[in-house]
């Protein structure tokens, strides 16, 4: 097979806020260049993951290479099809350094959104060839003159150069196909150098071990030949390598500029990391790539295994899952209450609750998580700074000096109409004011610092209620601040529970109290003893209900002898029960650990 | 048969023999019954000689109880055949109990002659209520004086008197209830045996609870109407002696007891359950299945457990638990070679310090609260 010259080939990734049609566009890219046939065609083919499909979300990057023939040449096009939800935004930007270009899709009806100027910006970091593109079009309450008035002051985009297409009906697809060829470089890069190659994601695979997938910046790979992986520095031989159509489909070749796969049957899932570089495992070495910068996890969580004899089979499953998405981090720890388990730290709270979706659906496991927490540092009288990553860390009140939490400055995207509710919502949540700018006359960027502790409770739920769903917010991290925070533990019959402590503002310890210990007295079955359930700074108890203990229960009958049925219904009983964690001798269900989240509603 | 087994295995002293046939099937029931098919009795009462026949030599016991189901639902001739293969089966030994439920429309003269004649030592009634309301709701066909007359007729043979009465039946109120402990009491039996009315997949009350065409009696009242029967029963001179079990002194089910005690008991007929050996085993459920098995001289055995020794002697706690004289701390080690608090030590000292188990030098036992809550405290203890 002759070798592809890096001209004929085109990188680019699709690039958007959530929901802007960047899969059904990637649809439209497979079905008009023939990738797929009719037949195989399903909506959003790329959101393969049982998970995407029943959100209808975009969760992982997803890599596929189209053939496109262009004014009578052919191309090869490798694209990347993104999540928009910020919480993954982590995959865009390790997609936009495996390409030469950007397609920015922004929904001529919704308009520039929180997530189109974060991940515009991210493009024009990495310096690729952007192209914009509106789409939805087709919509008839699209709005293209304001929403490209939106895109001119916001991205600095010339509205001339803003293609316009829809990704649902097939209008404008073409046009996004020759601008894709015309407006993005070709990748540079020199075949004959040393085999230089990115690896932008792996999976694991039980038959084939490690599959990683990357990008050829130098050199050519072929089946057979031996590569090193530059981290662990171990060598392997290439089994079978190929490319994404969308399926893989092996070759014998990559070169320069391509992107695809490399299956070296690795079975140590350590002897691969994202952002890694593979070379040549002989012969003249490249140098390793700048690879990713780990983002930092915004919220933390513990995990456990339901079922405590499972610690090892998550501690595995965990691993498996960190290669596909490098994002989180874990580590170990013990709790009084739910013994050996983990504490994670994700993105933020969909990060969170995919990650142990995909750990119950694509591992078989069951787990207790407990409530997410952000990052705390405290300062002790003695003078040391520590980072808590956990409630029960939190040293008692009389060693500390002060506590500093995370704030972080969060982009308010919304309709102008919306700004006297989204400013209430912010001073609820004792935000800082910083500015206001208009995008146009009738949207605007409200700008405040807030508490991330805030961010991760509701508030991106208040904020779709007060704005009807067309507020969208981005966040960064500014640092870490003083704040009046203080434990809140949580008895059960008597017994602090250590995972369901909360840091919490002092001024709003009492309201968070009384709404943790009701919403627990709600998910705690009746016992045979009164349980009382109680909220307390230090030992000051301040919030308290009561189980009321179980009267009766007990069914006399027995079966002319037949003990076994007897006994084979209180098992079944027992085996609910071992969903459960005891602490003392009180049941807890899996759920209440989350019972802490419980803000009160609001206030 | 294993003969290094049947020595540390003592041989059963006591027989279950199930009846199925019943005349309908109650709503509230989840026995092994079938309503409306006593034209299988004589088939049953084949199956049942041949299953016997499998002992190979009669075996002595001092307990007999023919249950079911309807024993009196066979005809006399049938209960004729009926008690005389069990009987010669498993011989009676002197001062021996023989029980037969009955259902107090049945009770006839015709079937006391029957029951006179074997030596019948105990009748057991399926009472359930005095009262025309529970009992329509029960789906019974009886009336309060049709048990009078019952009582009356079993009274004549010499035999003694059980009642089964139950509770928290739908709208019952306690007053309902405690008029029908009253005429118990006063109908003066020696043994009453009283449950809560409980709703369990498979039977018709199920489905119409599901549906909200019945309603559960709340819990509170249900521990009323359960502590008002230890109360009152107690006061007339039934005491309890096990969860749901009632009786004058000395006038206790001895068969029952074999139960609790975890000791050995032999069973024929469908869905009978035995524990012979160390191994329990139950019959298959179906009565016709029943019958076809044990005809082509297939085993009747639907299923069996040998429970490893630490299940053994959990099971031996918690039905040792259920009689009020509770567990002898050292009866419990010699049976079992284990001591209490090395099984389960933690759980029972648990239980004693909120007040549900009651602990002596030489026993432990449920106290009053115990008992009200007594599936709770199976679960602590099956756990460990
Ligand atoms: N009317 C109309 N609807 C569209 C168009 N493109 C996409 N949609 C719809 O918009 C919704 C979101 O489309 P997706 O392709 O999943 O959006 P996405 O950008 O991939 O979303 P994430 O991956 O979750 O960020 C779907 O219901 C699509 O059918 C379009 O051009 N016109
Ligand atoms: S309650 Fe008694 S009579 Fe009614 S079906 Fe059950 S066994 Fe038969
Ligand atoms: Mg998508």
């Amino acid at each position: 097979m002759a070798r592809i010259d890096c001209k004929h080939i085109r990188n680019f990734s699709i690039i958007a806020h959530i929901d802007h049609g960047k899969s059904t566009l990637a649809d439209r890219l497979l079905q008009a260049t023939g990738t797929i046939s009719e037949r195989e065609l399903r909506e959003q083919f790329l959101d393969d993951m049982q998970l995407e499909r029943d959100r209808g979300i975009t969760i992982k990057a997803r890599a596929v290479t189209i053939r496109h023939e262009h004014k009578g040449e052919m191309y090869e096009l490798n694209l990347i099809d993104t999540p928009g939800h910020v919480d993954f935004h982590y995959e865009v930007s390790r997609s936009l350094a495996c390409c030469e270009g950007a397609l920015l899709l922004v929904d001529a009806f919704q308009g520039v959104e929180a997530q189109t100027v974060a991940n515009a910006y991210a493009a024009m970091e990495h310096e690729l060839d952007v192209v914009p593109a509106l789409n939805k079009i087709d919509l008839h309450h699209a709005r293209p003159e304001q929403v490209l008035e939106e895109m001119e002051s916001s991205l600095a985009v010339d509205p001339s150069e803003v293609l316009r297409c829809s990704a649902k009906s097939g209008i404008g697809v073409d046009d996004v196909l020759a601008a894709i060829v015309e407006r993005i470089s070709p990748p540079e890069g020199d075949p004959d150098a040393p085999l230089q190659a990115m690896v932008f994601d792996a999976v694991y695979d039980d038959y084939r071990g490690v599959i990683s997938y990357v990008r050829l910046m130098n050199g050519t790979v072929h089946k057979g030949d031996r590569i090193r992986f530059l981290r662990v520095g171990r060598e392997y031989e290439v089994v079978e390598l190929g490319q994404f159509t969308p399926q893989r489909q092996a070759r014998e070749q990559l070169v320069a500029g391509q992107v695809g796969y490399l299956i070296c049957n690795i079975k140590a899932l350590d002897d691969v990391h994202i952002g890694d570089t593979a070379t040549a495992a002989h012969g003249e070495q490249a140098e390793p790539l700048p690879g990713y910068e780990e983002p930092k996890p915004m919220v933390y969580c513990g995990l456990y295994p339901a079922d405590g004899e499972n610690f090892e089979e998550l501690r595995e499953a965990l691993t498996k899952l960190h290669l596909n998405d490098s994002s989180f981090e874990f580590a170990p720890e013990t709790s009084d209450a739910l013994g050996f388990g983990f504490r994670c730290g994700f993105l933020g709270l969909l990060h969170m609750e995919i990650i142990q979706q995909r750990l119950e659906r694509e591992e078989d496991l069951d787990l207790v998580q407990t409530a997410p927490n952000v990052t705390y540092e405290i300062q002790t009288k003695t003078g040391e700074t520590i980072q808590v990553f956990n409630p029960q860390q939190v040293p008692d009140a009389g060693k500390i000096e002060e506590i500093r939490q995370p704030i972080v400055r969060a982009n308010f995207i919304l309709p102008a109409d919306y700004i006297g509710p989204v400013m209430q919502l912010c001073t609820e949540k004792r935000a800082t004011y910083v500015r206001t700018e208009y995008l146009s006359p009738i949207r605007a960027i409200l700008t405040y610092d807030l508490a991330l502790a805030e961010v991760i409770y509701d508030l991106y739920d208040r904020l779709k209620s007060v704005t009807r769903g067309y507020g969208t917010m981005e966040y960064e991290l500014r640092g870490y601040f003083p704040a009046d925070l203080v434990r809140l533990d949580v008895l059960v019959g008597g017994k602090k529970v250590d995972a369901l402590s909360v840091i919490c503002e002092r001024e709003d310890a009492d309201r968070r109290g009384r709404a943790i210990v009701k919403k627990l007295r709600g998910e705690i079955d009746r016992h045979m003893f009164e349980i009382p359930i109680q909220a307390a700074i230090g030992s000051r108890v301040i919030a308290r209900e009561t189980i009321s203990a179980m009267r009766k229960n007990v069914t006399a009958k027995c079966y002319g002898g037949d003990i076994t049925r007897k006994r084979k219904l209180l098992a079944k009983q027992r085996e609910g029960k071992k969903r459960m964690k005891s602490v003392g001798s009180v049941d807890i269900p899996q759920k209440a650990f989350l019972a802490v989240l419980e803000t009160g509603g609001e206030r | 048969m294993n003969p290094g087994r049947s020595k540390c295995w003592p041989e059963p002293r006591a027989a279950y023999v199930h009846v199925p046939f019943c005349a309908h099937h109650c709503g509230y029931c989840n026995f092994t019954v079938v309503a409306g098919r006593i034209d299988l009795a004589d088939a049953l009462l084949s199956a049942i000689e041949r299953e016997l026949r499998d002992l190979e030599h009669s075996r002595p016991v001092d307990t007999l109880y023919i249950g079911g189901g309807t024993p009196t639902q066979l005809s006399t001739g049938q209960l004729d055949r009926l008690l005389t293969t069990v009987r010669h089966w498993y011989e009676l030994s002197a001062g021996g109990e023989l029980t037969v439920e009955a259902n107090p429309a049945d009770v006839d003269d015709a079937h006391v002659e029957v029951l006179a004649r074997h030596g019948v030592t105990r009748v057991s009634l399926g009472a359930q209520s005095f009262q025309r309301r529970k009992l329509g709701v029960l789906e019974r066909d009886h009336t309060a004086e049709t048990i009078y007359e019952a009582i009356r007729r079993v009274r004549g043979i010499g035999a003694a008197v059980s009642l089964d009465l139950i509770f928290a039946v739908p709208n019952e109120s306690l007053w309902e209830w405690e008029d029908d402990l009253q005429q118990a009491i006063s109908a003066g039996p020696e043994h009453v045996s009283t449950y809560a009315l409980t709703y369990e997949r498979g039977m018709a009350f199920w489905g119409r609870l599901v549906r909200g065409d019945l309603a559960e009696i709340d819990e509170e009242t249900q521990a009323g109407m359960y502590e008002t029967a230890i109360d009152r029963l107690g006061a007339a001179g039934l005491s309890q002696y096990e969860i749901s079990n009632f009786a004058r002194s000395g006038c206790h089910s001895r068969h029952n007891e074999t139960y609790w005690m975890g000791d050995a008991y032999f069973a024929v007929g469908p869905g009978a359950a035995r524990y012979v050996d160390g191994v329990r085993s139950v019959n298959h459920r179906s009565t016709t299945t029943y019958i076809r098995r044990v005809l082509q001289g297939q085993s009747p055995v639907a299923e069996s457990e040998c429970l490893a020794a630490d299940e053994r002697a959990r099971e031996l706690l918690v039905l040792g638990l259920r009689r009020r004289a509770g567990v002898s701390l050292d009866d419990f080690f010699a049976r079992t070679g284990m001591r209490v608090d090395a099984l389960c030590g933690e759980s029972i000292a648990e239980l004693v310090r909120h007040g549900f188990v009651d602990r002596s030098e030489a026993t432990i036992r449920l106290t009053r609260r115990g008992l009200l809550v007594a599936d709770s405290v199976w679960s602590q203890l099956l756990r460990g």
